[in-house]
């Protein structure tokens, strides 16, 4: 009996489990880099310099990639974000040696760094290319440390990071959430890009939660998903652009 | 059994006994001191938020800055705030380096190996400010005194223009390369000559329909490109009534024209003729709902289309195509700026395009043109103008014929960002006493006597009318958000300072014991205001509510329909560009345009904005130049291959990047790099594009036609491998599947 | 050992009388040799070493001590120092590493598929394969490390009880990599050890100083009874059979840490008997490669003779033609499948940007084969030595392509990567190579390069025996 009552509420608790997911609206994304800047300043993630950049050695947690179509007069230029897909099938997951990467319950492919040794083997295995490696020691002159989140660990070189959906903000809302005995709302978990970004092309929310405004979305016919054939189930949902959705 | 006294029992008669006895030790009651004393306002570890405005612009996004242990950690955009609603720029997210820069002043200085030495010592606040004090005082003739800033915080504007004004020395020029390739000055000119308003025009891009923008790189770094990005992207799908269209009119496709959904690649200096061929062919066909056009009919008789076709390399059917576009919708709107006003036809230009809005009714109208409504107080009523360069060439005069005796320069970095054949540099080294404002030692600093460098936005006062605004009248409110880092000082604290000092009339007007005084001060000019978004009982009341809510604005969006007065009574007619060298020797036109990230160079010297790619190119750190393919292919350059570029004027290096999107007779240059000094992180990387540009004509002289020179272009045999994001292999694609 | 009796007389082989092939000859060299001729030409290389082996083993140490540097510099500046970048996270290192374990092969191959089919020509020729094992994976072990990019925490891989209250991830095919690789080190160790018993007891019999310590000690108080002779051929006989899945497991991981994920050419189910023919190929290569060098420095030209450069030959040969089956296999199916992103790094490798390599590959690889087909120029060490030579070339060139080739290709144009090692890779990969050698030549110095009581069990096949009035040649069985 007991054991019974356990396992449905394990099962209610599967079905109200989150998974937090991203709407990128590539018609509305203007490729302007707030969301590059304003990842940089939330999560501590070190600038490298010209030589480094040039090696492609550069760690942006999400870049804005810029697509040419056609040659003059008839050219056309597309823009689109990529950041970590955090795939429900993820690639990287199995094949790291230590557990420094994982699949949290609400769907977020977690970096643990504190686990992680460097193998880089996840970065190989990963089809979007978005785990960035920390070639060398992350250099801070002073004062500019002061800039630091602290809610953000800043890495050690030698190891790999990624795009957490922001999980500190994630984690706050929660916590906040929780204090106030009320559920966290749709909308009030805003990573630093999908705040920053201008033109509002970047929408996150539990795509599990089917009135949330990023499942809305992901139910539109302008969506895809990056690479969708490798079966990799992205939690990142791609709008095509050039149309409308209304 | 006899009574016994159990060991509790004793106990407690023995304290009774001691308490009354009075032998009970008497301690006083001592607070703990803490070494260290945090502000009240801190709880350790929780995060404080508070508003103030991003700086790194004039646009004056509202933003809310992070701030745990008392320092500011992160800075987003003002989720209440009218004009950005929440939302913030590249530039305005790395705010906080320019706090943080390791390559700020630590306090006033006295550049003690004489101008240009570098060779810096620290002086006491109170020496500079008697230095400064004796020399105002010794100026035999107030017109000696000049002042340069860059698009100043407005508080700091007033103060400073109330200074002059008593002293009696002329108005402070207000130059800064941002605002100049903006087109500020051009759009003032045009807004002040059509519609008698001196401050800028709304463009409604949210609610448009079909959008032409001339020139405008409204989302990048044109005028407000935070709130023009909101309002595109309510423009593109969140909306009833369907997804707008975008065209662009550009030589060289920026990322604002590669958001559009079409690019023109007129030539440059054509935008005006296409503008008026346009107008030409909806008039005469009567093309649209908004009623007849005869009224009209008078503006373009001299046009003709066939010839603007022939002008701007446009099949005639094209521009009828494009004439349909734009006026068979309810809601077009047609946007001048940007590289537009960098012609010499610019102020005809400029009408012409302007004129497509008047034709097709779209002043004050839902997705049209407006014209702000002021704020309803006297003291925000003026806000910072935009000269022209007739004024700065003037002043430069002025300077060179030694008519200057002090100079003062805040917030502008002439030395870099005018063109070198202004000469600013040769002028300066005739004025005896320079001093800089300047937080940073940047090119101009170098060359002053004295930097009295000012706190950084985020650790200052101030605020800002904003303008171009939104669909209300604002002001956005700064306030610091944390104690300054170094020992620097404001500004307009030095004026009131000095104004104290110099005393009498001076110190009559300016009566303010320091800025924040000032401030509050005029934030009661608009307590009790019934417009406003709040209102407290107290003028006191009300000042805290304006810092909470950083600024000031109004309950519901007012805009105001602007009267075409001043529009063309006669014929227009928009000759064609002058550009500078011959087109045999000098064969590409060369567009200067502001970069995404790093502007005109003020943002050079944050590593975030040094990282960022570049969205169409995806290099950083450094300079390149933008080559058409076949252009390039012709003369054997690949991409990475360093080239000599050069101008009448002058040359410089830089690397090539073969750009698809930009005409094969154009060639462009981001500016913002090739600085020699302001800091580690700006300086001994690329060139600057400034260096190249040439004098305009004589009977132009007033206009700073940035997009008039010509260049050309030799290999000089090196590769410089550009720190690009994407692969060059790549060849732009998106996916090989 | 010294007891047994040998058939043919010392002297009185009668010359001339009958047509010998030159190969029969050769063979009765050793047959006239005494056993303590034997033992003395064995052990002579050994104990005298001249000017040249100490200039040798200089350099040599010269290059580790530089390669030592730069991994300290790697491993304090940080991984960025090498050319390594985002999306080419694996470069020079891993590819060095599938060619050290390629290389470490050979040795079992020949040694325990030999000995249980009973290729009598391997005798001379199994403790310098086994060594070349040995030293080959102590090389290739050191690039799991190398390649960390935090080396210092390496021991996070072990599986003990720990106070992260984590188990290593046993999904991911670097932990099997690691426990295939540690058994076949462990295993090939303890096949190449059992094998030298006796040997070092005969050293042992003949050193007298540190030698005599060293060698006592290793020979385990061999004595040379029936009974440990019996034993000693029975843990042979066990381990060449437990060796060979360890082996084949050992590549087959090696590939499935490319195959296993998503990356367009990697992808692929053949890899694992490519790589381990590859790994045959290249290991048997350098077998040869350094048997020519070892007979001619060593002058040990009376046990490495023309038959085991022959058969070599022939082997080599067929592992090659093995190679280019497996390598057309693979490739046939991928161009004809024309996926796009595959035929990007198909076209990149053959007409791209990595066309010198790949021709240099296919040259290196397929020449070979052809010209070992010839029996002169297999049997002519030098043309051998050419051969090998150029087939390792090959080979390393192959894991190159595989690794950083690949790597620079994927699925997002935009993402592709342009590889280019640095000297910190250089130096390292030179240190793993002049590591190889100064262990190998010392190990030579060291240790019994010839199986000595191999070749004595050995030299029982061949004889000229006397019926009648007849000498005629024999050949016997040995079991």
């Amino acid at each position: 009996m007991a054991k019974a009552v356990r396992v449905s509420a394990k099962e209610k608790q599967d079905e109200n489990r989150r998974r937090w997911g991203m709407v990128i609206d590539l018609d509305r994304c203007t490729g302007c880099q707030a969301c590059v800047v304003a990842c940089h300043a939330e999560n501590n993630v070190p600038v490298v310099g010209e030589q480094e950049a040039a090696r492609s050695h550069s760690m942006h947690w999400i870049r804005i990639e810029r697509y040419w179509e056609g040659e003059y007069p008839n050219v056309k230029a597309r823009f689109m974000p990529v950041l970590c897909q955090h795939c429900g099938e993820a690639p990287c997951e199995p094949v790291c040696p230590v557990f420094a990467t994982y699949h949290t319950p609400e769907g977020l492919n977690a970096q643990v760094y504190n686990r992680c040794i460097g193998t880089r083997y996840c970065g190989s295995a990963c089809p979007y290319k978005v785990r960035v490696f920390n070639w060398f020691r992350p250099d801070f002159p002073e004062p500019l440390e002061q800039q630091l989140n602290p809610d953000v660990s800043v890495r050690q070189r030698g190891i790999i990071e990624k795009c957490s959906f922001c999980v500190q903000r994630i984690r706050r809302v929660e916590l906040d959430a929780d204090a106030s005995g009320r559920e966290v709302e749709d909308g009030e978990v805003q990573p630093a890009c999908v705040q920053s970004c201008p033109p509002s092309a970047l929408i996150f929310g539990d795509l599990n939660d089917p009135e949330s405004e990023a499942s809305q979305l992901a139910r539109s016919r302008r969506a895809f998903r990056l690479l969708d054939f490798l079966g990799t189930d992205p939690a990142v949902i791609y709008l095509k652009g050039g149309e409308t959705n209304v | 059994m006899g009574k016994e006294i159990s060991r509790r029992t004793f106990l407690k008669v023995a304290a009774g006994a001691a308490t009354a006895s009075g032998l009970i030790p008497q301690v006083r009651r001592i607070a703990l001191e803490p070494f260290v004393r945090p502000p009240e306002e801190e709880l350790p570890g929780r995060a404080t938020w508070f508003a103030s405005t991003c700086r790194q612009c004039p646009a004056g996004c509202g933003i809310i800055v992070r701030v745990i242990n008392g320092r500011a950690r992160k800075i987003e955009g003002n989720p209440n705030h009218p004009l950005n609603h929440g939302k913030l720029c590249a530039r305005g997210q790395a705010g906080l380096q320019v706090l943080y820069n390791p390559d700020r002043l630590h306090n006033a200085v006295r550049q003690s190996g004489g101008r240009g030495s570098r060779i810096f010592s620290p002086i006491p606040w109170s020496e500079a400010l008697d230095e400064l004090t004796a020399a105002l005082q010794s100026l035999r003739d107030p017109q000696a005194l000049a002042v340069l800033a860059g698009q100043p915080s407005d508080h700091l504007y007033t103060i400073l223009a109330s200074f002059l004004e008593v002293v009696g020395a002329p108005p402070a020029v207000i130059f800064d390369l941002h605002t100049a390739l903006d087109g500020r000055a051009e759009c003032a000119s045009l807004s002040s000559r059509w519609f008698g308003e001196h401050q800028l025009p709304i463009y409604d891009l949210a609610h448009a329909q079909v959008v032409f923008s001339f020139g405008a790189n409204l989302l990048e770094t044109w005028m407000s490109p935070v709130a023009q990005s909101v309002a595109y992207g309510q423009m593109r799908q969140s909306r009833l009534g369907g997804r707008g269209v975008f065209v662009q009119f550009e030589p060289r496709l920026s990322a604002t024209g590669a958001s559009a959904d079409e690019w023109i690649p007129v030539p440059p200096g054509t935008e005006g003729i296409i503008a008026l061929a346009l107008g030409r062919i909806i008039v005469e066909e009567n093309l649209g709902r908004a009623g007849k056009h005869s009224d009209h009919a008078h503006l373009y008789r001299n046009v003709s289309v066939a010839d603007a076709a022939q002008a701007c390399g446009l099949p005639v059917e094209e521009l009828r195509r494009l004439a349909h576009l734009f006026a068979e919708t309810d809601r077009p709107l047609a946007i001048p700026g940007g590289q537009l006003t960098g012609h010499t036809n610019s102020k005809q230009a400029m009408d012409a395009v302007m004129a497509l809005n008047v034709i097709m009714r779209r002043l004050g109208r839902h997705g049209g043109v407006f014209t702000p409504q002021p704020v309803p107080a006297e003291r925000f009523a003026s806000p910072a103008p935009t000269s022209n360069l007739t004024e700065i060439l003037d002043l430069v005069e002025r300077m060179r014929s030694g008519d200057i005796e002090i100079f003062l320069i805040h917030g502008a970095n002439p030395i870099y960002e005018l063109p070198a054949w202004v000469g600013f540099k040769e002028a300066l080294e005739e004025v005896p006493l320079v001093i800089s404002f300047s937080p940073f030692v940047d090119e101009t600093a170098v060359q002053a006597d004295l930097i009295l460098p000012d706190h950084t936005y985020l650790e200052g006062w101030g605020y800002q009318v904003v303008s171009p605004g939104a669909d209300r009248p604002i002001i956005s409110g700064q306030q610091p958000v944390t104690q300054p880092l170094h020992d620097t000082r404001s500004t307009a604290d030095i004026l009131l300072s000095l104004a104290s000092r110099l005393g009498g009339a001076v110190a009559r007007a300016l009566p303010w014991e320091d800025e924040a005084g000032f401030l509050e001060e005029s934030s009661a000019q608009l307590h009790d205001n019934s417009i406003s978004t709040y209102d407290a009982r107290t003028p006191a009341g009300f000042w805290s509510l304006w810092r909470q809510h950083g600024g000031w604005w109004s309950k519901r969006a007012i805009k105001r329909e602007p009267e075409a007065v001043g529009m063309p009574k006669g014929a227009m007619a928009v000759p064609a560009a002058a550009f500078q060298g011959d087109k045999g020797t000098y064969p590409f036109h060369l567009m200067p345009y502001s970069s995404l990230t790093l502007s005109d160079g003020r943002g050079a010297n944050q590593p975030w904005l040094q990282e960022a790619p570049d969205p169409m190119t995806t290099a950083r750190w450094n300079t390149w130049i933008e080559i058409n393919p076949e252009s390039a292919r012709s003369l054997a350059i690949k991409d990475n291959d360093m080239v000599r570029v050069t101008s009448a004027y002058g040359s410089l290096q830089a690397a090539v990047v073969v750009y698809p999107g930009i005409r094969p007779d154009t060639v462009a240059i981001p500016t913002g790099q090739g600085h020699s000094d302001y800091g580690r992180f700006a300086t001994t990387r690329g060139a600057n594009v400034m260096d190249l540009l040439t004098p305009s004509p004589a009977e132009q002289g007033n206009k700073f036609a940035f997009c008039a020179t010509r260049v050309r272009i030799e290999k000089v045999g090196q590769v410089k491998p550009l720190a690009r994001l994407e692969d060059l292999d790549g060849e732009g694609r998106e996916s090989i599947r | 050992m010294s007891d047994r009796e040998h058939m043919a007389g010392d002297s009185d082989v009668p010359e001339g009388q009958i047509e010998l092939s030159e190969e029969y000859r050769e063979r009765l060299l050793l047959a006239q040799r005494t056993d303590a001729e034997i033992n003395a030409a064995v052990l002579r290389p050994m104990m005298e070493t001249g000017p040249k082996f100490w200039i040798t083993v200089a350099i040599l140490s010269a290059i580790i001590l530089w390669g030592l540097y730069a991994w300290g510099y790697m491993i304090y500046w940080g991984m960025g120092t090498a050319g390594i970048n985002n999306p080419v996270y694996w470069g020079l290192f891993i590819a060095t590493f599938v060619f050290w374990v390629g290389i470490s092969h050979a040795g079992t191959m020949i040694s325990a598929v030999l000995r249980i089919f009973k290729a009598d020509w391997r005798r001379p020729i199994t403790r310098g394969a086994e060594a070349m094992t040995a030293f080959a994976l102590l090389m290739a072990g050191l690039y799991p490390f190398i390649h960390l990019g935090r080396v210092w925490k390496f021991y996070w891989m072990l599986p003990y009880p720990n106070n992260r209250f984590m188990w290593p991830n046993f999904q991911s095919p670097l932990m099997w990599d690691m426990v295939a690789i540690f058994t076949y080190l462990i295993g090939s160790s303890l096949y190449l050890y059992l094998a030298l018993i006796p040997d070092m007891a005969m050293a042992r019999d003949h050193s007298v100083g540190w030698r005599y310590k060293l060698y006592r000690t290793l020979a385990l108080g061999w004595r040379g009874t029936e009974g440990e002779w019996h034993k000693l051929h029975r843990a042979l006989n066990i381990f060449s059979v437990i060796i060979i899945p360890v082996f084949l497991s050992v590549h087959s991981i090696v590939a499935w840490d490319f195959a296993i994920t998503l990356q367009p050419r990697w992808h692929s189910t053949i890899f694992a008997p490519y790589f381990i023919m590859g790994a045959v190929y290249s290991g048997l290569a350098a077998l040869a490669t350094i048997l020519v060098i070892v007979r001619k420095s060593m002058r040990l030209e009376e046990f490495l003779r023309r038959e085991h450069f022959d058969a070599l030959g022939k082997l080599v040969m067929v592992a090659g033609l093995g190679w280019i089956y497996f390598w057309f296999a693979g490739f046939i199916v991928e161009w004809y499948g024309n996926d796009p992103v595959t035929r990007e790094l198909i076209h990149d490798e053959v007409a791209g940007k990595l066309a010198p390599l790949f021709w240099l590959q296919m040259t290196a690889n397929i020449l070979p084969v052809i010209f070992l087909a010839f029996r002169k120029i297999r049997t002519n060490p030098k043309w051998l030595l050419g051969f090998t030579l150029l087939i390792n070339v090959g080979m390393y060139t192959e894991r190159v392509l595989i690794v950083v080739g690949n790597m620079q290709r994927n699925y997002l144009p935009f993402d592709w990567g342009t590889y280019k090692p640095t000297w910190v890779e250089i130096s390292i990969v030179a240190m793993t190579f002049a590591g190889f050698i100064l262990l190998y030549i010392l190990f030579s110095r060291i240790v019994p390069y010839v199986p000595v009581w191999e070749i004595k069990e050995g030299r029982l096949r061949y004889s000229l025996r006397r019926i009648g009035r007849l000498w005629v040649p024999t050949a016997a069985e040995i079991d």
